[in-house]
């Protein structure tokens, strides 16, 4: 007791205070989450932030601001350009930009650090193709030209995803210290762990209403358990754990032309191998009614409903709802009576009576192939593989242990392969013959000449908005085309939604019809989030 | 003092060097003959927007252009120097990477290194003493069972009661989300700390606990135990006055000697819990077949090792006086 008396009475209040005060600061810390955000949506750059490498090529480049953006529909429109044209040669880009846009340090943007990046971009070899520039040229302070070698309409999705970087602070340490005129400034990245991002007082565009993002770069099960713990606003996580449920959050399903389908070789197999030593053809999966008959077969919804949890949605081309696709992609199927009318009028007969059909001695047999560790791409392989024994193909199925061992058979046998971007050029080089076997270009050695000239035509068109109607005419013009109504060299099956968990409070507006991509698709219109109470 | 003569060091030296070399040629070839292709690694699901002429400007940029004996003398060549290249997947210096990974997983290592080793020397000591009791017993089986576990699992396992069920500890990372590790107080880093180094540590206590129990029961039936029963000594006064000693050299050999071990230990454990340190990185640099940065950490680990080893030699020579004279007698 006598300790209590020696302890004036104001000092122990102070001290109850101050530990009081102590507390509060604790307590205070959930409610901050207002204007702080986390996301643990993966794809943890490990290039760095610099645009020129190809940071930002998906969704916002959130440090970096570009010349164009695409709207919630898709729809390009402007951001920091004012004004744009292509002249009629198709050769030379003039672009206008604003005259308020600064960088995080302050510094004005001009016309100089447009041409910087893209000249930069052009030659340092990261993930930025600008291999049909010649070269960028500042005119004025704020106006660029662009001189292509070549006409290409695709061209302008460079305008989309180049986040333009200063000239005069961009060097070897940019990367992790990136400055730029986005919405966001970096505060800290720690590889491998978190990268921590506040609004950047000098944006030109409306204020984001979060103050500060955290982006958690842990595994998919880390960040699951991390959401589950209540530590992050956002997460992304695999179609399988969509189903489950965690206290305080909703699912946020986002559609996407992440697509799953089947490429097929579409030459026969003479023996023939490419310059590498790869064999060439597959003498079944040549018969376009084989492939037709495939894609009749298969039961789309079926496999969105059983392989992805409901999340998703069939996919009939390779672009599914995108400004260049073509409805007439979409095919009535799960139709075994029509594909076994295919394969009987493509001469294929079941002569043995073994249950697969025949054609010349040949059985209808092929394998598909895809990366043994991709569980999707499995059952996706093994439930086409059912559905086909229905009309009598027999097809195996075989998990590869990497890309490199597919990277061997990917001309002989069906590839369940994955794409979906929001750049037209993927059907370019998807099918134009003038890609066949280079890379995994047009892997299946596809050829049509209607399909060429309509695919050349695409990329020579005096503008985006015209090159639309010659992507949708290479998939189906009404006589011929590569979709499943034309030559269908590959069977498209289904097209993934991607799967966020939100907090409830949190609004994120409408999100984009995402590209293939990791988690990075969904900040697109980030500065749009807000808190609701 | 004369542990450290000139030829030692010397002998050492050549050691190392040899070592280095064998490494950095073994290491190099193996990633070669690797079926992971870098360029495609880093492109991923872009291939479709990138063309062949750009790839071939990706190629160029990291010099996969050149055969693999002609890229390796030339990285061999910058190594000397003390330059071990650019990480590919990090666009840094290799030394800069492996210098901020390592001062992140330092801190997990030294706590599960002394932890395991305090630990383990305890139980060892204490199974040893009463062997065939059941405290003896119990350790026994506590270090056989935690001898054979996966260090992933058991990360997994104490993730999912502790981080979890309980809320006690956090899920991952270095320091809490939003907070960079400059601000991160001591507790902070602690308390992030706690899980990764009880992994690492709770499986570290096994062998050093079977190995000292080995020890303790040998000495424990030495002749100056004997003569120290004889003279009224008890068992525990015996064991820890007399046998410890005798037991603490081989234990700390191996506990320098395990650095190894603790290596490739944490690789799992940060994995397992998104600990952002040199782990982590080796095995990105794998996954994604960054050559320069696989080499560089293959270097590191490789002297890292070494230094472990040749500290217990040296220890053992200051330690044990018998080990020093003896060398000078041999003379």
């Amino acid at each position: 007791m006598r300790v209590f008396k020696t302890i004036p009475a104001g000092r122990l209040a102070l001290a109850l205070a101050v530990g009081l005060m102590l507390l509060c600061t604790m307590a205070v810390s959930p409610v901050l989450a207002k204007d702080t955000l986390t996301l643990a949506i993966q794809g943890e750059p490990e290039d760095g932030y610099d645009p020129t490498l190809g940071w930002g090529r998906y969704g916002s480049p959130l440090f970096q601001s570009t010349l164009l953006r695409r709207d919630e529909n898709l729809n390009i429109v402007k951001d920091l350009a004012t004004r744009y044209a292509l002249s009629q040669d198709g050769l030379t880009w003039t672009v206008t930009i604003r005259e308020d846009a600064r960088f995080s340090d302050g510094t004005p943007l001009t016309a100089e650090d447009v041409a910087y990046t893209f000249n930069t971009a052009a030659k340092v070899g990261g993930k930025v193709d600008l291999m049909k520039m010649d070269r960028a040229e500042a005119t004025g302070k704020y106006e660029i030209e662009f001189r292509l070698t070549s006409r290409d309409s695709t061209f302008v999705n460079r305008f989309i995803s180049l986040g333009i970087v200063p000239k005069a602070a961009h060097g070897q340490d940019y990367a992790r210290k990136p400055v730029g005129s986005g919405p966001y400034m970096m505060v800290e990245w720690n590889e491998g762990q978190q990268m921590i991002a506040q609004a950047n007082p000098h944006y030109y565009g409306d204020k984001p209403f979060f103050k500060r993002l955290v982006f958690l770069f842990t595994d998919e099960d880390t960040s699951f358990a991390a959401a589950r713990a209540g530590k992050v606003d956002v997460v992304v996580v695999p179609q399988a754990l969509a189903v489950q449920t965690i206290p305080g959050m909703k699912l946020h399903p986002v559609r996407s032309v992440d697509n799953r389908g089947l490429m097929f070789p579409t030459v026969p197999d003479k023996g023939e191998k490419t310059a590498d030593g790869l064999p060439i053809g597959n003498n079944v999966t040549t018969d376009p009614a084989i492939r037709k008959a495939i894609n009749v077969a298969i039961d789309r919804k079926l496999l969105v409903a059983g392989v992805l949890e409901g999340f998703g949605r069939p996919a009939y081309g390779p672009c599914d709802g995108l400004p260049w696709d073509n409805p007439a992609n979409v095919i009535a199927d799960a139709d075994t009576e029509s594909a076994r009318k295919i394969l009987a009028d493509g001469g294929w007969k079941d002569s043995d009576g073994d249950g697969i059909v025949e054609k010349d001695g040949l059985k209808a047999e092929f394998t598909i192939i895809y990366p043994a560790t991709r569980s999707i791409r499995q059952y996706l392989a093994l439930a086409c593989a059912d559905m086909l024994k229905n009309i009598g193909i027999n097809a195996l199925v075989e998990g590869k242990r990497s890309w490199d061992e597919i990277r061997q058979l990917k001309h002989s046998r069906v590839v369940v392969f994955g794409w979906g971007s929001h750049d037209p050029i993927e059907v370019y080089h998807l099918y134009s013959s003038h890609q066949a076997g280079e890379g995994y270009n047009n892997a299946g050695f596809y050829t049509n000449p209607k399909v060429d000239e309509y695919l050349d035509a695409a990329l020579a068109a005096d503008s985006y908005e015209a090159s639309l109607e010659f992507w949708k005419k290479a998939q189906w013009d009404g006589k011929t085309g590569f979709n499943a109504r034309g030559d269908a060299p590959w069977a498209w099956l289904v097209n993934l939604d991607h799967t966020y968990f939100i907090d409830e409070h949190l609004d994120v507006g409408v999100s984009q019809v995402e590209p293939h991509g990791h988690g990075w698709p969904i900040t697109a219109n980030i500065q749009k989030w807000t808190w609701k109470d | 003092m004369n542990v450290i003569s000139p030829s030692f060091c010397l002998g050492k030296a050549g050691r190392l060097f040899l070592i280095l070399s064998l490494v950095s040629i073994l290491a190099f070839t193996l990633v070669s003959l690797s079926p992971i292709d870098p360029v495609t690694a880093y492109i991923g699901i872009d291939r479709m927007q990138i063309s062949v002429e750009q790839e071939q400007r990706i190629i160029e940029r990291w010099g996969l252009e050149k055969p693999a004996p002609e890229r390796f003398f030339i990285w061999l060549g910058n190594a000397v120097r003390g330059d071990l290249g650019q990480s590919m997947i990090f666009n840094e210096p290799v030394t800069t990477v492996i210098g901020k990974r390592f001062v992140t997983s330092l801190w997990l290592m030294a706590s599960a290194w002394l932890l395991s080793g305090g630990l383990g020397f305890v139980l060892g000591v204490v199974a040893g003493t009463n062997r065939g009791s059941l405290t003896d017993r119990i350790i026994r089986i506590y270090s056989y069972t935690l001898a054979s576990t996966p260090s992933f699992w058991m990360g997994l396992v104490l993730l999912a009661v502790f981080s979890v069920s309980l809320g006690l500890t956090p899920i991952c990372c270095a320091t809490p989300p939003g907070v960079s590790p400059d601000d991160a107080t001591l507790w902070q880093r602690l308390h992030h700390l706690i899980l990764p180094a009880a992994t690492l540590s709770l499986i570290g206590v096994a062998q050093i606990a079977l190995h000292t129990r080995e020890k303790t029961i040998d000495a424990m039936n030495s002749e100056y135990a004997l003569f120290a029963f004889a003279q009224g000594e008890s068992r525990t006064g015996v064991a820890w006055r007399h046998a410890v000693r005798n037991v603490a050299l081989p234990a700390v050999t191996l506990q320098f000697a395990s650095l190894g071990e603790l290596f490739g230990g944490s690789v799992l454990a940060e994995q397992v819990f998104s600990y952002p340190g040199l782990g982590k990185a080796t095995v990105e640099a794998g996954i994604r077949g960054d050559v320069p940065l696989l080499l560089g950490i293959t270097l590191f680990s490789a002297v890292f090792v070494f230094a472990g080893n040749l500290i217990a030699d040296i220890l053992y020579g200051v330690l044990d006086p018998r080990i020093r004279i003896g060398t000078e007698e041999a003379k």
